[in-house]
């Protein structure tokens, strides 16, 4: 497979969130500020890689009957290694994420991504897949939390970009649950909108 | 058969293997993960108690060493008490709301700081800002109820539950502290 095509996949063509539809689990329930997004995305984005690329090494001697336990120990070891380096070193990140993190473990892109690519492909595409769909999770997490956190707080990044006014009294439902699912509803359409434009 | 025992012992292999990388990691940051718990605490007694230089850690129940069990005698420089801190905790609207609080000597409130909160954001969450905690200074035991329950602490607009829960678990944590001096006094 071309290694190129394989990299630039994961933002638009097969952007896990808006097209796979995948991890909508964290996707609805982090995003109410960027920088939670971007916390979650990266460290998905860490765990994907790491994931993908121990899958691609031992996808040769693992037996089919059990690949699929083994994968969860691998992803899973990442996730405890991810929750415990952020509860060290980035504790305020913890705090708002900490419920979050060992839920990656059941975050469907990754299981996704080792099944459907890592144990089809060797170790440099399955990095680059890695790279490509962390870093398009990445940025449709952070869509959704810029456009959440200025309707809903008036921030962005926690700098006011509103007027005071609006701040005081903002658009509430952006960042509820129900924003949520707005926002990543209006966006799949101008996606699916752009799409068959083309 | 045989095939099955190979396929348990490759699956034994992989944890096995996972388990030790993960115990040589916690070994590393168990102890990273504490310190930052720590200095946490530490500066929430401070921030509730700015005169005081040093808290002596006492705890209400013999040998628990549960935050919401111990307080801590606040003395200034003369080494003399100045007040008492607490940690308080009590189920909100979603969740448990912890908050320290700083009482002085007379046990009314010298500053609170909720800090462990999963409340609707920009309702129940505003209970963290300064603005919130700033309702209870100088507050005492027999004002420390939400206003429509009778007491002086008024509501944050759209988040009586929070407010209520704050109140009541500071109330609460007042009235429990006060048992256990008394306890003390007449044992020694």
């Amino acid at each position: 497979m071309d290694n190129m095509k394989v990299l630039t996949n994961g933002f638009i063509k097969e952007n896990p969130v808006f097209i796979l539809v995948l991890g909508m689990c964290p996707t609805l329930a982090v995003t109410s500020s960027v920088v939670n997004s971007l916390g979650m995305g990266l460290s998905t984005t860490f765990v994907l890689i790491c994931s993908n690329i121990i899958v691609a090494m031992i996808k040769g001697f693992t037996p089919a009957k059990i690949r699929i336990p083994v994968f969860i120990v691998v992803i899973a070891t990442f996730v405890t290694i991810v929750d415990m380096t952020m509860g060290a070193f980035m504790p305020a990140l913890h705090k708002s994420l900490g419920l979050f993190i060992p839920l990656i473990v059941v975050n469907c892109v990754i299981l996704g991504r080792a099944e459907a690519f890592a144990s089809k492909n060797n170790v440099l595409s399955s990095t680059l897949d890695g790279i490509s769909m962390g870093l398009g999770f990445t940025l449709a997490l952070s869509l959704i939390g810029a456009i959440r956190e200025v309707l809903g707080a008036g921030t962005l990044l926690g700098f006011a970009v509103l007027p005071k006014a609006y701040i005081e009294s903002p658009m509430l439902v952006a960042i509820l649950a129900p924003g949520a699912f707005i926002t990543v509803g209006f966006l799949m359409a101008i996606i699916n909108m752009m799409k068959k434009e083309k | 058969m045989k095939y099955y025992i190979k396929l348990g012992l490759i699956l034994l292999a992989v944890c096995a293997l996972a388990t030790g990388i993960l115990a040589y990691l916690n070994s590393v940051t168990a102890p990273m993960i504490a310190e930052v718990k720590r200095v946490e605490a530490e500066n929430a007694r401070k921030e509730v108690m700015p005169d005081a230089t040093d808290f002596v850690k006492k705890t209400m129940v013999d040998s628990s060493e549960v935050d919401t069990d111990l307080y801590f005698i606040a003395v200034n420089e003369a080494k003399e008490p100045i007040g008492y801190i607490l940690t308080v905790a009590l189920n909100g609207y979603s969740g448990v709301v912890k908050t320290v609080v700083g009482l002085k000597n007379d046990f009314s409130i010298n500053k609170i700081k909720v800090i462990e909160q999963t409340e609707t954001p920009g309702l129940g969450a505003k209970a963290s800002t300064p603005a919130f905690a700033e309702k209870f200074v100088g507050m005492t035991l027999p004002q420390l109820m939400v206003k429509k329950d009778g007491g002086d602490i008024i509501s944050i607009t759209g988040a009586t539950i929070t407010t209520r829960t704050v109140t009541n678990s500071i109330n609460a944590g007042i009235k429990r502290l006060e048992e256990v001096l008394k306890v003390e006094v007449t044992n020694g």
